[in-house]
């Protein structure tokens, strides 16, 4: 059975693509079969995976399983990982899962499937707390939450685990951090006194990560040595060792 | 790695260097990393991995299971060097241990080929420069000795991406088509087993003649016994290795069941070889006995010790230790006897002597040039109308030696059945007999097995007494004794009802019907 995970958060960027994006790359690296599966109609993964974003049939079809989702699935350039491409239909899947009975636990249906394929599957989500968040919560075995260690974000985290109440594990991580801020370095010792959720590895915010857009591929490739390549890997580990430890 | 997959060769003459040229002409390429690789693989010596799709690979430190068709890894760890002999126990507790127990059973990893791989990965791109399809360049080597390394012919091997299967089409039809490659006929490990004189899938020790009812029974009793005689040599160097328990399992199957031709169709052969013959293999039989028991009392031991209660189970060490000392000495004897002249000449003649028998004048052969559909089906029917008779005569008080005799004309039935019923008769009559016979041989066999039991525990206790630990042994061997007992009555009372079953109306009709016509 795989493990479904989710880079989610309230709030716009603040690197949840970046994440689902080069740790789905590492699962894949490390020798398991992972899927990802672009939640955004503006389908920023499905971009830098070289894919065409364009699922046939549409948000409806797929949310009430009248499209095969086996067949809509596409590799990538690496081995072991592929892709569910978004849609830009994708824009109202709010509206199509209030359409459909079950309406809280359609997209666990769709994935139902493709448990047995993958080792790992990610969801890219989109930013925002609607129906499609919902069924989210209800689809992951554990959240990753990137945090921007800023002023709000202490609130945040808490709005979030108040939300998920009970339901998947929540993983958060400090994502586009600057050392040299002090209000960043004073926000990250705070929380991770407070939160012991709280994973160790943080996200710098670098030039390698912006650069992805341009070259349209992980940071291990660009800049396989870099700050951000290695922070991924130190993420996945930390990552991949809670989710061991909870079983 | 993809060990079958979609492989091709390169066309005739063509280097490796030379496609990649021809392939960038045609496909937009882009180089990936490339690999330098060494696996080992390993293998029973009847190939039960290739058997269930497998294949057992050490690479780089780890050894693991994979799929021979798609390379996908089932079960694998971080694990040493295997050694020239492998057992599933041998492994460390896990799911590569659990999966390989499950098909390998009592048998023995041995190493198959090394072989070295450098891989050259292209990925085909797309108008967007997305990798549509793979392609690797895989050049191999298998090293036939330690300093012996034959280079096989290098292969382009073709995966395609999900979602872009018009491309995989696209790109094969450009390879075949336009490029000249050809698909590889087997599996790269297939081909470094071959190019080492080895048979990829192993050696096995089935029989699978093929006969026809109007053959000559000497013909059809020579082409078995022929087999017999081959599976009897193939085995013959792992038992006298002592490699795992099935070499030595297999090769007394073998021996039986050629006694039991001979016996069953004795008026094909000249009296005066089939009794020199029978002689000698009955020999072969009786030395490989001893060991043959030791074995199964070894590999039997822990489920032996697991029906006692657990605080005394470890008492039953100096068992152990009397059974192994006893193990040794009695595989000495049966490998000086293997080696001896008399089997040795014995390895010559018999094979020899089976192949002029056809050619041999027919006095004093009243069934060599009957026909062996005639001549099986009227031994089928005979014994098993014998069969059917004593089991009916035996009754709550006959003695165990009723029930032992009706098992030994069971297995002559069973094996006329085996290499003559089922090639020469539908195998929905044959096959539920057979079922129905090893249902019942199955029970007479536990009956006779706990008697046997019974009395080598009880000979084993003087020497056990004396050993450090005696006492407690000797007090769990008695609790042992016990349980064999009652398994021995359980049997006993089995039998009724097996017995019902073989020797039923029904199945009785269907005996006469396919058999006697």
């Amino acid at each position: 059975m795989s493990r479904v995970l989710a880079t989610y958060n309230i709030k716009g960027g603040v690197g949840k693509t970046s994440a689902a994006v080069n740790l789905a790359y590492l699962a894949a690296r490390g020798g398991a079969t992972t899927l990802l599966w672009d939640l955004d109609p503006q389908g920023a993964s499905t971009y830098l995976f070289r894919v065409r974003p364009k699922v046939r049939g549409g948000v409806r079809k797929l949310v009430r399983r009248k499209s095969d989702v086996e067949d809509l699935i596409k590799g990538t350039d690496h081995e072991r990982l592929d892709l569910l491409p978004a849609d830009f239909s994708y824009r109202h899947m709010d509206l199509a899962l209030d359409a459909a009975k079950h309406s809280t636990d359609r997209l666990a249906r769709v994935l139902e499937p493709l448990r047995g394929q993958y080792e790992y599957i990610f969801l890219d989500c989109p930013p925002s707390i609607s129906l499609v968040s919902e069924n989210v919560f209800e689809a992951a075995d554990a959240l990753l939450v990137p945090i921007i260690p800023a002023t709000l974000s202490s609130r945040t985290f808490e709005q979030l685990e108040e939300l998920v109440h009970g339901g998947p594990q929540v993983l958060a991580f400090f994502s586009m951090v600057e050392v040299r801020k002090s209000l960043h370095r004073e926000v990250m010792a705070k929380l991770r006194a407070t939160h012991v959720t709280m994973l160790g590895a943080a996200i710098p915010s670098a030039d390698e990560v912006e650069r992805m857009g341009v070259e349209r591929t992980v940071v291990a490739e660009i800049a396989p040595a870099g700050r951000a390549a290695i922070a991924y890997e130190a993420l996945w580990w930390d990552v991949r060792r809670r989710l061991t430890a909870r079983g | 790695m993809n060990l079958t997959g979609t492989d091709l060769l390169l066309p005739a003459r063509t280097t490796p260097a030379d496609a990649v040229v021809a392939l960038g002409n045609r496909l937009s390429l882009q180089e990936g990393d490339g690999a330098q690789r060494e696996l080992r693989f390993y293998d029973t010596f009847d190939g039960l991995l290739h058997e269930a799709g497998l294949a057992f690979v050490h690479e780089s430190g780890r050894s693991a299971l994979r799929s021979l068709e798609t390379g996908d890894e089932q079960a694998g760890t971080a694990a040493p060097d295997p050694p020239e002999r492998l057992f599933a126990g041998e492994l460390e507790p896990g799911p590569l241990r659990d999966a390989l127990a499950a098909i390998i059973e009592v048998r023995a990893l041995q190493p198959l080929v090394r072989v070295e791989i450098a891989e050259r990965a292209f990925g085909v791109l797309d108008g967007a420069e997305k990798t549509v399809v793979r392609l690797a360049l895989v050049e191999a080597a298998v090293f036939a000795s330690p300093t012996r390394r034959l280079a096989l012919a290098p292969r382009l091997r073709i995966a395609a991406v999900r979602g872009y299967e018009k491309a995989f089409a696209r790109v094969c039809r450009t390879l075949v088509d336009d490029l000249g490659l050809t698909a590889a006929a087997g599996s790269t490990l297939d081909e470094a087993v071959l190019a080492t004189g080895a048979t990829p899938g192993g050696v096995s020790s089935k029989v699978d003649v093929a006969l026809v009812r109007d053959q000559r029974s000497d013909s059809a009793a020579a082409s078995i016994l022929e087999r017999l005689a081959q599976v009897m040599d193939s085995n013959l160097p792992g038992l006298i290795a002592d490699v795992d328990a099935e070499f030595l399992h297999d090769y007394r199957v073998a021996v039986r069941r050629s006694r039991a031709v001979m016996k069953e169709l004795k008026g094909v052969f000249p009296a005066e070889q089939l009794a020199r013959f029978r002689a000698e293999l009955r020999r072969l039989q009786q030395v490989t006995g001893p060991s043959r028991d030791l074995d199964v009392y070894v590999l039997d031991f822990d489920q032996l010790r697991a029906g006692l209660p657990a605080a005394s189970r470890s008492d039953l060490e100096p068992l152990l230790r009397v059974l192994r000392a006893r193990r040794v000495i009695a595989r000495r004897e049966m490998v000086r006897a293997m080696r001896s002249d008399r089997a040795e000449e014995l390895r010559a003649e018999w094979p020899a002597f089976l192949s002029e028998l056809v050619t041999l004048p027919t006095d004093g052969r009243p069934d060599a040039a009957r026909p062996i559909g005639e001549l099986a089906g009227e031994r089928i029917t005979k014994i098993y109308k014998r069969m059917v008779k004593m089991g009916r005569a035996i009754e709550d008080s006959s003695p165990p030696e009723a029930l032992h005799e009706l098992r030994k004309q069971g297995k002559e039935l069973r094996y006329l059945l085996e290499l003559f019923g089922l090639p020469l008769h539908p195998g929905d009559v044959v096959k539920p007999l057979v079922r129905a016979l090893k249902s019942l041989q199955d029970t007479l066999g536990r009956h006779q097995d706990r008697e046997v039991q019974i009395a080598t525990l009880r000979s084993f206790r003087d020497q056990v007494s004396t050993l450090r630990g005696g006492a407690a042994a000797l007090m769990a061997m008695g609790v042992l004794i016990e349980h064999l007992g009652e398994d021995e009555r359980a049997a006993r009372a089995e039998f009724a009802e097996r017995f019902a079953s073989f020797a039923s109306k029904a199945q009785r009709a269907l005996v006469m019907e396919t058999f006697s016509s």
